[in-house]
């Protein structure tokens, strides 16, 4: 068993798992991180952004995690966790001459989707008149300034993917519910509720005497979702665990109190408020917090702005996939009642929606007031534009709530700016101490995970809680590694054939415990193992046809009994007694005794699991005393 | 009322007697009993047995009977006892061989009842009530009951081990005061002027405690301690010494032997002797050990609250107390074998956690008392209590080698409110002003973490008070408040939590309260935006934090009256006048109405004229003594006799007359005051259906009527008519009709 590491990236797993003869692809995380050595792309044309310093931009870039180390077409399965970790899916299954399938639940699907349509958007309504790639040669790539001459496989770094290629690589996709059994060839893979989004799963991949568990973006906090399954990750051979928080030391609840304050405190003073942010996930739990502190802070009146080409969408989606919400949320269906309230805030007026700034939005906007958008590392879609709107004012705040980038980085392209910067990141992926608790419980034999989770964090050397602790250490893989799963398979279930059955005589030897031989003819075909009967030697067809000799039957003999039981020494040494041999020297040894019988000059070694006669040419002697160590034995 | 009841006693006595009557609960009985324990204390000598015979013969029939309930023969015994209180009912009682019958002890364990708790515990008390003078005592010793009462000490019950307890100290004290007071019976006060048979007494119960400290049970020795630290701290000389010099030996052996459940105990028995003893002294020192035993950090937490103490101890305790709290946040220069036991203690969560609040909650104590501290700088402890809050905060590793306890400490609340707290109570040695850059900055790090817990931020503020009061004649503290204060405090004002808006705006109050007087902070509290913040907090959603948002609205308005009244000041006054208005008439909720009553009165009470106010005062008056909370109508009337005074006892709005008489001066207060609705508030008041506020009111009447009696030659008459219009006494009955026609 084989784990192959594409991604080196602990929240944006891509690991290929060979396991009886199956391929099976953990995850395509998409890391976009790359587009931060780029400059925004602006939906309106700025002066500023297009007289700073750099080279020609081009058009998005994306980081595809994955080298030759595997040949994709060979992938037979891919599971995807959660709709952040499938965005790579166009590039492994388009033109790579993937047949697999694609385990995926509804909602995953869904507003994966979305976003992979929405990051399609922004990229194609700015489009770029040339794209270059000479600069990715080394020899030039060294002249180029700043960090870009800095930036590592700069050669993996790839085109956005177009609608078409979307639509295709997710027709591929089969939709699954949790706790739903799919086999797989020899494995059957079941989703469990993970508790970090809609739809967002762990996996079991289990034969019938293997066992592993595949986590990713787990979270044990109650928020929309349904909450994480974790009993049926007990008793894992290997659990590969990935997708823990990516700010461990940021506590979900006391950013979201940040997050509240930051806002309030900017409205107060008559000041706007930016968040860049994804369309799905964290803001659902965003406009239900501010759902309820708004009216409680006297900010009723604020209208909050919600602008992506998938907002509607994303906010009627989560709306309908009532049976993957928390049991509080599923229970105001049968009310009936949205089980969001953000319903309620859209026919108060208080959220709005819309596609782009363009349209209805520009004639509509009204300030103070809060807008939400992407892209989260402000280099496309239209936070760009509200950047540059906003950024000169000291009165606005830009509040970071997602975690995949560094805000930094991202504020580069916008310096100097006078707008206040908040960094308030919202991850409620299990974080050390959850999870050091949960594998407490759950108890996997091996735990896998990605290297940084087996040291404090960098920056943070002295936090040694940081970081996982296990009996035995867990494995950590580093991107292209591939690890050697340390599980040694001892079983595999074989079937009888019942005109096989029929034909066994099984024999009691101890009680509850009957023991019978078999002969027959062993099949192995797609991992599964059937007992054939022996055929029986055909006649010999009277016909002079030549026999092929490939259709001998194998030769049956009738077998010897097997002997089960132990010799004991002291009735030995009676029996012995008994036949006329006297003179007997015992002799201990480490495995049993070695009994000497002087007259006869016959050695006799009684060991745990065999036992030996030397005598030298007395074969009547050596057959009774065969005979006599025979009665204590048990024959079959 | 007594008489009825009295009539009643036989015919309850019958009912109670009866064994076939279903028993009364124990409240009942009880009640019954409080009852005759009133009648008896208000008889005078006068003897309730004499007139009630019924009593002996329920007592004798309950007694004798066979099938008497638990809980009526209990009853019964207390009963006995507190009748046999003075000398002509026990003599009484004895006659009739009811005391014998009902104390024996063989007449107790006639029947199993002797099983039951609370006749043990009745017993016990019915001695207890009788042990008023000398001839009880007698009957206690002569009937051999010392060894019953011995015997119950170890009984199973808590209740009943206590009280055999109590009555023990009872006894020994009865035993040395009347033979110090009677003369008839004892001269003098020394051990040999006691009564030979009360000697006897005495030196059987004090074996028993030594026997007790020198037994191998436990429990025994706990129970020994116990009894030990009672008569300790409750009994006079002789027999405290005399025990002392009996137990000492004991007392030795068990602390050497070192049990970790017995250091409370022995501490509080060490506590209880006359701790500057020279053996006591001895006895602590070998408590405290070497400081290299698990037991030893627990005794030093309690030496260090000891009030006397000697010197060496105590410093001793300091140096051991401090070590955990050193381990933790510095390198520690104590040998290796201290580590050990220490290290072993914080490697573990639970254990690390308590040690270490020991530690520092000790050194709260300590710097309570202002203890001077010899053996270590002052700066290296308030240095090591910083590093542990900021350890608290995941900011610092733990310094101790081998050992991270920062794994136990991190985010964990208990020790940051404790460190918080100790780190306040630091404030008081002046040295410390040197580190204040380190301390504002650990603070500022808890006001600024999200994840600090509401209290811990109470905790933070309190501590960041203190400390502002202390470094207030720093120029560098106006920085601190205004570049990095501010704007936390601003933003906890936006908190999702309300008792984190509570405690921030209290804490304002408290800081402008810390600062009155300071013009840079008056200054930066208006340019910094915190006033139009605070002014906005009056429309929280939480009533708790409305009420403090008003109380802080106040101070900063008290605050810029020091100032010269600029427009800026002015714009405030109105605006907080005109919200808090709005508050008093239309807020829901009491806890802010309140509180802006309570403003209104402190704005009064200042030393400048708020001429802003004085056109609100009428409505104030009026709004206030109709409201429904009754505390509203308390601070209101607390507002009025402010009025009262500052308008009676000079005026300053009215030109101050050379030619002005008396009466004059008094006639026109006595209108301003009846133009600002005040005598409609009092007398309004003193109808209340709340008693407080009707006594408040009736205390100002009275007030304002002898002001106006002692006021010389003043026509009293016309005066209060000029006033009102109408006679008090009149004026206070047509209301009185008016409302109950209402």
């Amino acid at each position: 068993m084989k784990l192959y590491c594409l991604s080196g990236h602990p929240t944006l797993p891509c690991n290929v798992l060979k396991f009886k003869s199956t391929t099976i692809m953990l995850d395509c995380g998409l890391d976009t991180t790359a587009a931060l050595y780029f400059l925004p792309l602006p939906l309106v044309h700025s002066p500023r952004l297009s007289k700073l310093p750099g080279w020609v931009s081009k058009d998005g870039a994306v980081n595809l995690e994955k080298k030759e180390l595997l040949d994709l077409s060979t992938i037979d399965v891919i599971l995807i966790s959660n709709y952040h970790c499938m965005m790579a899916l166009p590039y492994i299954t388009e033109h790579t001459g993937f047949t697999g399938t694609v385990y995926a639940t509804e909602p995953t699907l869904q507003i994966g989707r979305l976003l992979m349509e929405e990051l399609v958007t922004f990229m194609e309504r700015v489009p770029k008149a040339q794209a270059a790639t000479c600069w990715k040669n080394k020899e030039i790539q060294r002249l180029l300034p700043g960090p870009l001459k800095d930036a590592v496989d700069v050669w993996s770094w790839r085109k956005c993917y177009s609608v078409q290629e979307v639509n295709s690589a997710l027709s591929k996709v089969q939709l699954v519910g949790y706790s739903q059994k799919e086999l797989f060839g020899a494995v059957q893979v079941t989703p469990l509720s993970s508790g970090y989004s809609l739809g967002s799963s762990n996996w079991i991949i289990q034969s019938h005497y293997e066992k592993v568990s595949y986590v990713s973006g787990s979270s044990l906090l109650t928020t929309h979702p349904q909450p994480m399954e974790q009993s049926s990750l007990k008793n894992s051979d290997v659990l590969i665990l990935t997708g823990l928080t990516q700010i461990p030391t940021a506590n979900p609840d006391g950013m979201l109190g940040e997050f509240c304050s930051n806002l309030a405190m900017t409205i107060r003073a008559g000041g706007n408020v930016l968040v860049p942010c994804y369309s799905s996930g964290v803001i659902y739990d965003l406009l239900e917090c501010l759902y309820q502190f708004m009216d409680s802070a006297n900010l009723g009146s604020t209208p909050f702005y919600f602008i992506s080409p998938v907002a509607n969408s994303s906010l009627e989606f989560s709306q309908i996939f009532a049976e993957w919400l928390c049991q509080n949320k599923q229970s105001k269906v049968y009310l009936p009642e949205p089980p969001f309230p953000h319903a309620e805030l859209i026919q108060t007026n208080k959220l709005k929606h819309y596609p782009s700034i363009h349209g209805d939005f520009s004639s509509e906007f009204r300030q103070p007031c809060v807008v939400f958008t992407g892209h989260p590392s402000l280099r496309f879609g239209d936070v760009v534009h509200f950047m540059e709107l906003w950024g000169k004012s000291s009165l606005n705040t830009i509040i970071f709530t997602e975690p995949d980038f560094s805000y930094l980085d991202a504020l580069a392209p916008y310096q100097p700016l006078a707008m206040k910067c908040v960094y308030c990141p919202i991850d409620t992926r299990l974080n050390f101490h959850q999870v050091s608790k949960l594998l407490k419980d759950i108890q996997p034999l091996h735990v896998v995970c990605p290297e940084p989770y087996t040291q404090p964090p960098p920056a943070q050397p002295h936090r040694s809680d940081l970081m996982l602790e296990l009996q035995p250490p867990p494995m950590a893989y580093r991107r292209c590694s591939v690890l050697g799963l340390p599980f040694r398979r001892r079983y595999e279930r074989i079937h009888l054939l019942p005109e096989l059955a029929r034909s066994l005589v099984p024999s009691e030897i101890k009680a509850g415990v009957s023991v019978a031989t078999v002969s027959a003819v062993l099949q192995s075909k797609d991992n599964k193992h059937v007992l054939q009967p022996v055929p029986k030697p055909a006649p010999v067809p009277p016909s002079k046809k030549r026999k092929r000799v490939t259709e001998e039957p194998p030769e049956v003999l009738n077998p010897k009994p097997l002997l089960s039981g132990a010799v004991p020494l002291e009735p030995f040494l009676a029996m012995l007694h008994k036949n006329g041999i006297t003179e007997v020297k015992v002799e201990e040894t480490a495995d049993g005794h070695i009994l000497h019988l002087q007259t006869e000059d016959v050695l006799i070694q009684l060991e745990e699991d065999a036992t030996h006669i030397i005598c030298d040419n007395n074969e009547p002697l050596r057959t009774a005393l065969r005979d006599l160590v025979l009665r204590f034995l048990q024959k079959l | 009322m007594d008489s009825d009841c009295l009539s009643l006693l036989p015919a309850v006595c019958l009912v109670l007697a009866d064994p076939k009557q279903a028993p009364p609960d124990d409240t009942s009985l009880e009640k019954l009993l409080d009852w005759f324990k009133e009648l008896h204390s208000q008889s005078n000598g006068q003897v309730l047995l004499q007139d009630q015979p019924c009593l002996l013969e329920f007592i004798s029939s309950v007694c004798t009977s066979e099938t008497t309930d638990p809980a009526i023969l209990s009853f019964t015994l207390k009963l006995t006892g507190l009748l046999a209180a003075t000398k002509q009912g026990f003599h009484l009682l004895e006659e009739g061989g009811l005391l014998l019958c009902a104390f024996e002890r063989e007449a107790c364990y006639v029947c199993d009842l002797w099983e039951d708790a609370s006749v043990r515990s009745g017993w016990l008390q019915g001695l207890l009530n009788m042990l008023k003078h000398q001839k009880s005592l007698d009957f206690i010793c002569r009937n051999g009951l010392i060894k019953v009462v011995l015997q119950l000490q170890n009984d199973r019950s808590l209740f009943v081990a206590s009280l055999a307890n109590q009555l023990l100290v009872h006894i020994l004290n009865f035993l040395t005061s009347s033979s110090t007071t009677n003369g008839s019976d004892a001269v003098g006060s020394s051990v040999s002027s006691l009564r030979s048979d009360w000697v006897s007494v005495s030196s059987e119960i004090m074996n028993a405690v030594v026997e007790a400290l020198s037994s191998e049970d436990h429990p025994q020795v706990l129970r020994g301690l116990r009894l030990l630290s009672l008569v300790l701290s409750q009994c006079g000389e002789p027999i405290r010494s005399m025990l002392w010099k009996d137990v000492l030996v004991p007392l030795e052996v068990l602390i050497k032997r070192g049990s970790e459940s017995l250091t409370q105990t022995l501490m509080t028995v060490l506590q209880a002797a006359d701790t500057s003893a020279r053996p006591v002294e001895e006895l602590l020192e070998a408590m405290l050990g070497d400081g290299n035993r698990k037991e030893c950090f627990q005794c030093a937490a309690l030496v260090v609250k000891l009030e006397k103490c000697p010197e060496v101890s105590k410093r001793k305790a300091t140096g051991i107390i401090l070590l955990p709290l050193q381990c933790v946040s510095t390198q520690p220069q104590t040998e290796i074998e201290t580590y050990l036991v220490l290290n072993e203690q914080l490697s573990q969560k639970a254990s690390c956690i308590s040690l270490l609040m020991q530690s520092l909650s000790s050194l709260a104590e300590l710097a309570h008392r202002k203890f001077l501290f010899e053996d270590i700088s002052i700066h290296s402890i308030t240095s090591s209590v910083v590093w542990l809050l900021r350890m608290c905060s995941g900011q610092c590793p733990s310094s101790l080698l081998r050992i991270n306890a920062s794994i136990h400490l991190i985010g964990c609340c208990k020790v940051q409110r404790c460190g918080l707290d100790t780190l306040g109570a630091l404030s008081v040695y002046e040295e410390n002003v040197d580190l204040r850059k380190d301390i504002f900055g650990v603070l500022l790090d808890y006001l600024q973490s999200p994840d600090s817990h509401a209290t811990v931020l109470k905790k933070t503020f309190q501590a960041a008070v203190r400390w502002i009061a202390v470094c207030s004649p720093f120029p560098d503290l106006l920085q601190f408040i205004s570049h990095d204060l501010f704007p936390v405090l601003e933003k906890r004002m936006c908190d999702l939590r309300w008792e984190v808006r509570d405690s921030t705006l209290e804490f304002i109050t408290q800081l402008t309260t810390a600062l009155n007087g300071n013009s840079g902070f008056t200054e930066a509290l208006h340019t910094s935006g915190m006033v139009s913040v605070l002014l906005s907090s009056l429309a929280d959603t939480e009533g708790y934090v409305r009420a403090s948002a008003v109380a802080a609205v106040g101070e900063a308005v008290t605050a810029s009256f020091h100032h010269a009244a600029t427009e800026r000041n002015s714009s405030l006054l109105e605006k907080a006048l005109t919200q808090m208005m709005i508050a008093l008439s239309q807020d829901t909720e009491g806890f802010p109405r309140r509180a802006v009553v309570k403003a209104f009165t402190s704005w009064l009470k200042g030393s400048h004229p708020v001429t802003a106010l004085e056109s609100s005062l009428s409505s104030v008056l009026s709004l206030g003594g109709n409201d429904f909370d009754w505390e509203v109508k308390m601070h209101t009337l607390e507002l009025a006799e402010v009025l009262m005074e500052k308008t009676l006892t000079c005026c300053p709005y009215i030109v101050q007359n050379v030619d002005f008489s008396e009466k004059t001066r008094l006639t026109q207060a006595l209108s301003r005051l009846k133009d600002y609705g005040l005598f409609d508030l009092l007398f309004n008041s003193l109808l209340d259906c709340d008693r407080p506020v009707c006594e408040k009111a009736c205390a100002l009447l009275v007030r304002l009527r002898t002001l106006t009696a002692e006021t010389a030659d003043l026509d009293h008459s016309a005066l209060v008519l000029n006033v009102c219009g109408n006679r008090w006494g009149d004026e206070v009955q047509s209301r009185y009709l008016n409302k109950q026609q209402a």
